[in-house]
């Protein structure tokens, strides 16, 4: 402020320099100009005597006053004088206003008018860093990326013909397909629209040689994603999208997200987004009016994302999606020319809680999403029709759990005294042990006779947990007991919770209690009211009873190891330097208080069910497995019209547990015919892939979206278990 | 011919006395104004040149060319004695209708697409309102010599205040009101210093600002009957607009011209950011930067100091061309040259004005600053009519 009005001082010095000089030019002249002045003087003092000499000297033309020539030599001059002084203030006024506006703008305003002005000339731009791999726990690589030259519009060029009909040439695109990608407002309504994604070098020189034939189409080498195996892990994985204007205006605290970003929009793509998307480059450029870059100022490069290596094994993850795909759409067809409407399958390290291989069938290619997705692609990944190809069936799905259940409504007739290992039950094929008359029937009509508890769960029979549902109504009934005995003990497996991978959009299971049937019912009043029955249906697993594929297989875990842990799917990050940046941290969340006489018990009765099951001994005996080692059991979910849905369960080895693994088959039929040869299959691949990391990895294609009619329709093809 | 009433007797001693103490070598030559003259005009072309460096739209060497025509044009213009052109009134009157009017000639004028028939084409686009400034200051400093320095009667004031309102009523028809405010402005300093009757001077004042009011009134009545605005231009009315509500965000033309003018101006701070160094006109954000806003590139370059410099060197031209026409003796060269004066001043006010939001955005440029060879070629043969007025009644001294 003081150097200000220093130099405000110094500059008015400058100008009266000036005027000193031009004064004293002046005053030199004063000889002459002195008699000027004195004229000036003489008119005003002189007055009426000055009009003599004046009046003779009017020409005799042109003079309009000759009519009124006393006035005006009255005094002509004070007039004037006085207005010469007016003028004269005039101009002192306009001067002094605008020196004193300039000195407020350019020396006390003058720092945020600079500001103002470095603002406009300087633009930050950010050049878009490629994102991390995503590998699998070996290394492999699943998600990498590639540069793709991509033509882009904007969205008004829709609306030109010319341009259209240009494009449509060059890119050997029907017109009508490059307006509506370039209508397609997907990406945010302001952003350019992708016309191609992977143009060619031919093409894309083509429209820049002739950029004035293209107004408003631009073309961009752009860093996408690329998947080596297709739709391998797509779940899992997940997907990238352009970053909206939404995204931006919501975004996370340390994450710099700029317009044509990509953003992870699920799975780990969108779990550690941070860490997938490396840091701008920067290039702070001084534009012009038109954005023409005049200079660079300063450029950073761009930092690639830090990569994120999963849990994943390849080779299982691909024979998971590739028995899905193969038992549910053989051949590639449609939905229903296999078994089933869609699937899923997990498989858990028991010690650690990764995940070894995540499937969910119908799949899509995530290639899809590069570059963009078109509305119509959107909505038929999203559709029912084909049977919702986003949704992640493993986490996401939730089924009634069947027989797969009876592993923990049987160990929870162990721990409260309902059964013992050595009781035993008659099955004549039907229970009526309410004695209302209802009929409840095993799924074995004729009846399996008398059978133990490991008999009951080997054989699944639906009489002996019956049985146990009814003793457990029994116990609250008559005896005193609560109401949810046996929900507060399958409430221990977690089977209402999601499991807390580290994915988004999880959801849980349902345990039944009177207190949620009350609610579930509130509008209809007369089915609120907890049942017997309702006891007798949870032990099978049908009822009210749903999980999810994630639930039974930590649960599953936890009976095979004792041990609630964490499902995950990172293992560490590494950053672009290849350092180790961040390493997972397995997580047992709980350890069930069950005593582990009752738990082996149930783990005896399940290894049971691999090799007393002739059909089950089979499987594993064809994968090489020796059925003795493994641990598993069946479910099959019946539904009124539609076909049943299959599950299975298994870990192992059984001596020393390491993979425990969760099978579903929605719609698909029997556990043991549907479910259980995809567990074999997996199990098989995992148990190998221990010793040796690199199997068979072969690319997986994304579901067609077709699927034939009365697909998943029909009745149940027979229960086994 | 009309004069300031002059007593030769008391004057001849000191004539003759300093004749004989210190005799001119260039008695034509008028050091002061020549000195100030070159550097005003040596400034100009500096900054010009500042400005057109980045554009190809503008040719420097137009400007160059400017600059030598109009030095012929003022050495000859002062040569000329003025004092024979006091009769012709009528004859400038026809000629300024003719020049204002020719850009309506069919296959002569033009609007060189920019909204108003301005423009005429003769081997190159010219503007004659620019040219007509001469005659409307000759036309109406003859009008008032007729009357001696003293107009008081009511009839002859409405007379000459008509014809002198001749020229302004011409150009609305193509419309320009930039340059019709001028020849206004000409007219009013003609009436001051002629010596029109106050009274009458105030009535006019008060009858124009009712004038103006009423366009607005009856511009608002046309809108309510017809939807639209058929007076005022809407870019005039978004420059109202912009100059009433500074702090409002600049979402019109108008609007950002004016916020990037000032940007230029203020951040050129104290000392500037140096000659050739302005980034506001050479990234393109200042339109017009030659010619309209070609102040701003000055204050963006050299600063407060280097604005203050240009304002003392019109304060300069102004003090000199009081002096001249104070002792000029002769009432027609007189009005002439407060005429100018009225008229740069003028010019200063409403194109340094408008470029820091003191005044309207309107486009008058600035007198021998701003980028165009016809308003140079004008502003030196308004020199050169200063240049006559002096040096012809120094001359009629020295018999």
């Amino acid at each position: 402020m003081f150097a200000a009005i220093v130099a405000g001082f110094v500059a008015l010095l400058v100008v009266a320099a000036i005027l000193v000089a031009v004064y004293a030019v002046l005053r030199s002249r004063k000889t002459e100009n002195v008699s000027v002045k004195r004229d000036v003087r003489s008119i005003q003092s002189v007055g009426v005597s000055s009009s003599l000499p004046d009046s003779h000297r009017v020409p005799a033309g042109g003079v309009a006053r000759g009519g009124t020539p006393a006035q005006p030599v009255a005094n002509p001059g004070d007039n004037l004088k006085s207005r010469f002084t007016a003028v004269g203030v005039v101009a002192g006024l306009i001067f002094g206003t605008l020196a004193t506006k300039l000195f407020s703008m350019q020396v006390l305003a003058g720092e945020s008018f600079k500001k103002e002005s470095e603002d406009n000339q300087y633009t930050t731009v950010y050049t878009p860093a490629p994102r991390g791999y995503i590998l699998d726990a070996d290394g492999n690589v699943i998600v990498k990326n590639r540069t793709s030259l991509t033509v882009l519009a904007e969205p008004d060029v829709a609306n030109d013909h010319d341009v259209v009909a240009r494009l449509s040439t060059v890119l050997g695109v029907p017109t009508g397909i490059v307006r509506k990608r370039i209508a397609d407002a997907t990406s945010g309504a302001q952003s350019q629209r992708v016309v191609a994604s992977d143009a060619s070098m031919r093409n894309v020189a083509f429209i820049a040689e002739h950029a004035d034939a293209f107004p408003g189409i631009t073309v961009q080498t752009r860093t996408v994603r690329d998947y080596p195996h297709g739709a391998l892990a797509a779940h899992a994985v997940g997907y990238t999208g352009s970053v909206t204007s939404d995204d931006i205006a919501s975004v996370a605290e340390g994450r710099d997200l700029e317009l044509g970003d990509s953003v992870g929009r699920s799975g780990i793509e969108q779990m550690y987004d941070n860490l997938l998307a490396g840091d701008h480059g920067e290039r702070k450029v001084m534009a012009d009016a038109q954005g023409n870059v005049v200079e660079v100022v300063s450029e950073t490069q761009p930092v690639k994302g830090s990569d994120v290596h999963t849990t994943l094994k390849s080779h299982v993850q691909y024979v998971a999606d590739k028995a899905l795909a193969d038992m549910i759409c053989p051949d590639g067809g449609a939905i229903g020319s296999g078994k089933g409407t869609g699937g899923a399958v997990v498989v858990m390290d028991v010690t650690d809680g990764s995940i070894v291989a995540l499937s969910s069938y119908p799949t899509f290619t995530p290639t899809t999403f590069v570059g963009g997705i078109t509305q119509d692609e959107l909505d038929l990944l999203q559709s029912s029709a084909a049977f919702s190809p986003l949704l992640n069936r493993a986490i996401q799905g939730t089924y009634p759990a069947a027989s797969t259940y009876k592993t923990f409504t049987g160990l929870a007739a162990l721990e409260n005294g309902m059964a013992t290992a050595t009781e035993t039950w008659d099955c004549s094929g039907s229970w009526d042990g309410f004695g209302s008359g209802d009929v409840q029937k095993c799924w074995k009509k004729q009846g399996h006779g008398t059978l133990d508890f490991r008999g009951g769960i080997v054989n699944s029979c639906d009489t002996v947990y019956y049985d146990i549902g009814y003793k457990f109504w029994d116990a609250a009934a008559n005896k005193g007991k609560s109401v949810t005995l046996l929900q507060d003990f399958l409430k221990r497996y977690r089977l209402d919770q999601t499991t807390g991978i580290d994915l988004n959009g999880e959801t849980s299971g349902r345990i039944p209690t009177p207190e949620w049937k009350q609610e579930y019912f509130r509008d209809t009043p007369e089915d609120a009211q907890w049942k017997g029955g309702d006891y007798t249906n949870m032990c099978i697993g049908q009822g009210y009873v749903l999980v999810t594929p994630m639930e039974i297989a930590v649960a599953y875990g936890a009976i095979a190891s004792g041990n609630i842990v964490k499902p995950h799917l990172l293992k560490e990050v590494r950053n672009a330097g290849g350092d180790v940046a961040l390493t997972y941290q397995p997580q047992v969340l709980d350890t069930p208080d069950v005593s582990m006489a009752d738990l082996a018990v149930v783990r005896n009765a399940l290894r049971g069910v691999t090799t007393d099951n002739e059909e089950i001994a089979k499987l594993f005996n064809d994968q090489g497995i020796d059925p003795d080692t493994v641990a598993c059991k069946t479910g099959t979910a019946e539904y009124t019209d539609m076909e049943d849905t299959a599950w299975f369960a298994c870990y192992a080895p059984y001596d020393d547990p390491k993979y425990v693994l969760a099978c579903v088959v929605e719609h698909g039929g029997g556990g043991s015919s549907v479910a259980a040869p995809i567990g074999a299959q997996v199990m098989a691949a995992a148990l190998s892939s221990t010793n040796a990391s690199d199997g068979e990895v072969g690319d997986i294609a994304g579901s067609s979206g077709k699927s034939e009619a009365g697909a998943g329709k029909g009745t149940s093809s027979g229960r086994s278990d | 011919m009309a004069q300031l009433p002059q007593i030769d007797s008391l004057r001849r001693p000191n004539a003759a006395a300093s004749a004989a103490s210190k005799p001119r070598r260039f008695p034509w030559l008028h050091l002061p104004l020549a000195i100030v003259i070159t550097l005003l005009v040596g400034y100009g072309l500096i900054i010009v040149y500042s400005a057109v460096r980045a554009d190809g739209d503008y040719q420097y060497s137009r400007q160059l060319g400017g600059v030598a025509v109009g030095l012929v044009f003022m050495i000859l213009v002062w040569r000329f004695d003025y004092r024979r052109l006091s009769d012709y009134t009528t004859l400038f009157l026809i000629i300024n209708v003719v020049l204002i009017m020719s850009p309506h000639i069919p296959g002569l004028g033009t609007d060189a697409g920019m909204g108003a028939r301005s423009w005429i084409k003769l081997g190159m686009q010219i503007q004659p309102g620019e040219f007509a400034k001469i005659t409307v200051i000759l036309m109406d400093a003859a009008v008032m010599a007729r009357y001696g320095g003293n107009l008081d009667d009511p009839r002859e004031y409405v007379k000459a205040l008509g014809i002198m309102m001749v020229p302004f009523l011409c150009i609305m028809t193509q419309p320009d009101l930039g340059t019709g405010l001028v020849y206004l402005c000409i007219a009013a300093f003609a009436l001051v210093m002629g010596g029109a009757n106050t009274k009458y001077l105030l009535i006019t004042l008060g009858l124009f600002v009712a004038a103006v009011v009423a366009v607005f009134a009856i511009d608002e009545v046309i809108k309510s009957s017809t939807g639209e605005y058929k007076l005022l231009k809407q870019y005039q009315r978004n420059r109202l607009l912009v100059f009433m509500d500074q702090s409002g965000t600049a979402t019109t033309d108008e609007g950002y011209n004016l916020q990037q003018a000032k940007v230029a101006i203020g951040s050129g701070g104290l000392f500037g950011k140096g000659l050739f160094q302005g980034t506001q006109h050479s990234l393109g954000l200042l339109p017009e930067a030659p010619t309209d806003f070609i102040f701003c590139v000055l204050a963006e370059e050299l600063g407060f100091l280097g604005a203050l410099v240009l304002l003392g060197l019109y304060i300069a031209l102004v003090l000199i061309s009081f002096r001249i026409a104070r002792s000029s003796g002769d009432l027609f060269g007189m009005v002439i040259v407060m005429c100018v004066v009225g008229m740069w001043l003028f010019q200063i006010l409403e194109n340094i004005g408008m470029d820091c939001g003191l005044m309207p955005i309107t486009g008058i440029p600035l007198p021998f600053m701003s980028y165009g060879s016809s308003f140079m070629v004008v502003n030196f043969v308004m020199l050169g009519m200063i240049g006559s007025v002096w040096s012809h009644n120094a001359t009629l001294k020295q018999h």
